[in-house]
């Protein structure tokens, strides 16, 4: 299968003052187009900056990480932002909706900073999007207007809008109560199967780990583990503790994934 | 675009607070401009109107006639060729009036005054009587010979009203005085500096005065359809008077009364003539309008240095306080040019509203002093030659001073929003 995403050997290194900080050492990763993969692990054990990497807004500081056949590192930042604009969604942790602009507006954004589309086509795209993530009836209503749950509904109606090949999700469910971030998964596998995009989200929550096809565990900025869904069935047989609630989870077929360390 | 006009908008209905005190000094300072464009434009509309039909035409075609190398005196003789010269090779020109010229005292019974003396043809005059407002008496007593036409202030001076004899005496190149008893036909409203000097006698008098023949006069006012015209006019002129034989003063931009004594030291006799231009008749006195002009300049570019600095100084808070958006932006595919253009087109939006009703509301103060004909204080009104505030809009001059202040906030604008559009994506998302 064809990897969107290929991470080897990428190391990430941060000054503070005198002192370097290694986010990320030696990480390499691929990840197989359609996945839905969580990295999980604790806080300040690297998820947002290999998430970061994986969504080009930051450079590694070695490394080679390719995006859709691009290595990021041969690209000019105007080169980048077109990448992220064409080939990747975002949903934040803290959803980063524009306040300023209509739930429609928010989502049809990224459709104007490409330019390619009509009015028509936008409105149809739009529409149908937001009627998928179940909002459709909000379409004109601002961000401080909806709950936690509507807001990320229209975030993920905005990272799916360009139709993108990869979409980042930084902890999406951390602001949300245990019920509706596990409504926003759903809607996020739901939109996976759907649409074909490959979703990579960060969480340390261990119910939300369990929607994901894929578990890539990171510590310390170091890869320390992965899990693709057969073994996770028989882990959860020896262990009922650890058992997975969702159901999404029963009909996902097992996908590929390389992990080295 | 339209997405960013949008967002651009709504922020600054959004921080109402900051977007009201910001624009309000952008308001004011365009208010205050507009204004003082207005009261330029109206001190200048008045000096021109009051000085091409009282003192000069547009172009002022005036003599020096010396029997003596060392006497002069102002007159054209036989103007009516030189009109003929005038009108065939200037096909701009609208019509021309002679004017007899002197210089006398004025003495009734209880006072004297020095003026100088002004022989006009009121049938030939069109704009004169529009120019001219009447307080007491009318213009068509000017018709009657043995009449003149005197200020208020000289009116108050000389302690006569209309119906009054006065009596005019000048001195002659040979010593003695010539005097002609004249009947006040009306008196005007003052207009500045012009009606100190200045009275009004039929040509008949002057030349009753000067015992000069009715085909001389002491200058010629020419009168063009647009005065945009005046320096090719002027060209043309002076080598059609040139070509006709007609000698001619070299071009001196100095009003035709200061050449006096230079021309009696020079060493020639018979006719020359004096060219010159509206503006150069009144050049000793246009100080005041680049007083004026000055102040304006001045008061407007500490004011727009205020704004400009307030503008990025509310634009660095705008920047702080949306870091994450921007970063969220950059994130999602924003091109930087895209995100420097959103903060510019903010600048701009408000620059532009503000300035807009900043003008509005200057034209309009403007537009009810003018109509409330606010009295100058006598001092004031020798240099605005008007007796009450005139404005006047002048559209290119407030639309350049609109341009000039959104300029100026937008270009300013550029540098904090430079400063958001090179916002590395992860910083800015990770902004507190």
């Amino acid at each position: 299968m064809e990897n969107v995403v290929s991470l080897v050997k990428v190391s990430k290194n941060y000054v503070l003052g005198k002192t370097i900080v290694h986010a990320l050492q030696h990480v390499s990763l691929q990840i197989a187009r359609g996945d839905f993969i969580t990295i999980a692990g604790p806080s300040g054990s690297g998820k947002t900056t290999l998430l970061n990497l994986i969504g080009c807004v930051d450079v590694a500081t070695s490394g080679q990480v390719v995006i859709n056949g691009n290595d990021t590192h041969d690209l000019k930042e105007r080169q980048l932002t077109e990448l992220r604009l064409n080939t990747i969604g975002f949903i934040f942790q803290s959803f980063n909706l524009v306040s300023v602009l209509s739930v429609y507006q928010n989502v049809e954004f990224p459709l104007l900073l490409q330019g390619r589309l009509s009015v028509e086509e936008r409105k149809s795209r739009v529409m149908d999007l937001l009627k998928k993530v179940g909002i459709d009836n909000h379409s004109k209503h601002r961000p401080n207007e909806l709950s936690g749950g509507q807001r990320q509904r229209v975030a993920i109606a905005r990272a799916l809008v360009t139709r993108p090949k990869i979409v980042l999700a930084d902890e999406p469910t951390a602001n949300l109560d245990s019920k509706t971030g596990e409504t926003i998964i759903d809607l996020m596998k739901e939109m996976n199967e759907l649409e074909k995009t490959t979703f990579i989200f960060s969480t340390h929550d261990a119910r939300v780990m369990a929607h994901a096809k894929t578990i890539v565990n990171i510590a310390d900025g170091r890869i320390v583990g992965s899990m693709s869904s057969p073994a996770r069935k028989i882990a959860a047989k020896k262990s009922p503790a650890k058992k997975s609630f969702g159901k999404s989870e029963k009909k996902s077929p097992s996908r590929p994934v390389k992990i080295s360390k | 675009m339209k997405q960013l006009f949008l967002i651009a908008i709504r922020n600054l209905v959004q921080h109402r607070k900051r977007s009201l005190l910001l624009g309000g000094a952008i308001c004011g300072v365009t208010m205050l401009l507009v204004f003082l464009l207005s009261l330029s434009s109206g001190v200048r509309k008045a000096m021109f109107e009051a000085a091409t039909t009282i003192q000069t035409g547009h172009i002022n075609v005036a003599g020096f006639y010396k029997v003596t190398a060392g006497r002069s005196a102002p007159v054209v003789t036989d103007y009516n060729k030189v009109i003929d010269v005038i009108q065939k090779s200037l096909p701009d020109v609208e019509y021309i009036v002679p004017r007899g010229r002197g210089w006398a005292r004025i003495v009734s019974d209880t006072g004297s005054i020095q003026a100088g003396l002004a022989g006009v043809n009121l049938s030939g005059e069109p704009y004169l009587q529009k120019v001219l407002h009447l307080v007491s008496g009318n213009f068509s007593g000017l018709n009657q010979p043995g009449t003149a036409l005197i200020f208020e202030t000289q009116a108050k001076k000389l302690g006569v009203k209309v119906g009054d004899m006065i009596i005019i005496s000048s001195l002659m190149p040979n010593g003695t005085n010539n005097t002609l008893d004249l009947r006040v036909a009306g008196i005007a409203q003052d207009v500045g500096m012009f009606s100190m000097f200045s009275i009004f006698i039929p040509q008949s008098a002057i030349n009753q005065l000067y015992q000069i023949n009715e085909n001389n006069t002491g200058a010629l006012y020419v009168y063009i359809k647009n005065i945009q015209n005046l320096p090719r006019d002027m060209d043309i002129l002076r080598k059609s008077l040139a070509n006709a034989g007609y000698s001619l003063m070299d071009s001196d931009p100095r009003a035709f009364w200061f050449k006096f004594d230079s021309v009696n030291r020079e060493d020639w006799t018979g006719q020359k003539l004096d060219l010159t231009t509206w503006e150069e008749e009144i050049s000793f006195m246009k100080w005041t309008l680049t007083a004026l002009d000055g102040l304006t300049y001045i008061l407007t570019m500490i004011l727009l240095f205020i704004i400009v600095i307030g503008i990025m100084n509310s634009m660095w808070i705008a920047i702080n306080e949306r870091t994450r958006e921007i970063g969220t932006l950059r994130a999602i595919g924003m091109h930087r040019r895209r995100v420097m253009a959103m903060f510019v087109i903010e600048a701009f939006t408000l620059s532009a509203i503000a300035t807009f009703a900043g003008a509005v509301l200057g034209l309009l103060v403007a537009g009810i002093l003018h109509i409330s004909h606010i009295h100058i204080p006598t001092g004031a009104q020798v240099f605005l030659m008007a007796n009450t505030l005139k404005f006047s809009f002048n559209f290119v001059r407030v639309l350049g001073g609109m341009s000039l202040i959104i300029s100026a906030t937008t270009l300013i604008s550029l540098i904090p929003s430079l400063r958001a559009a090179r916002l590395k994506p992860v910083t800015a998302m990770q902004h507190k």
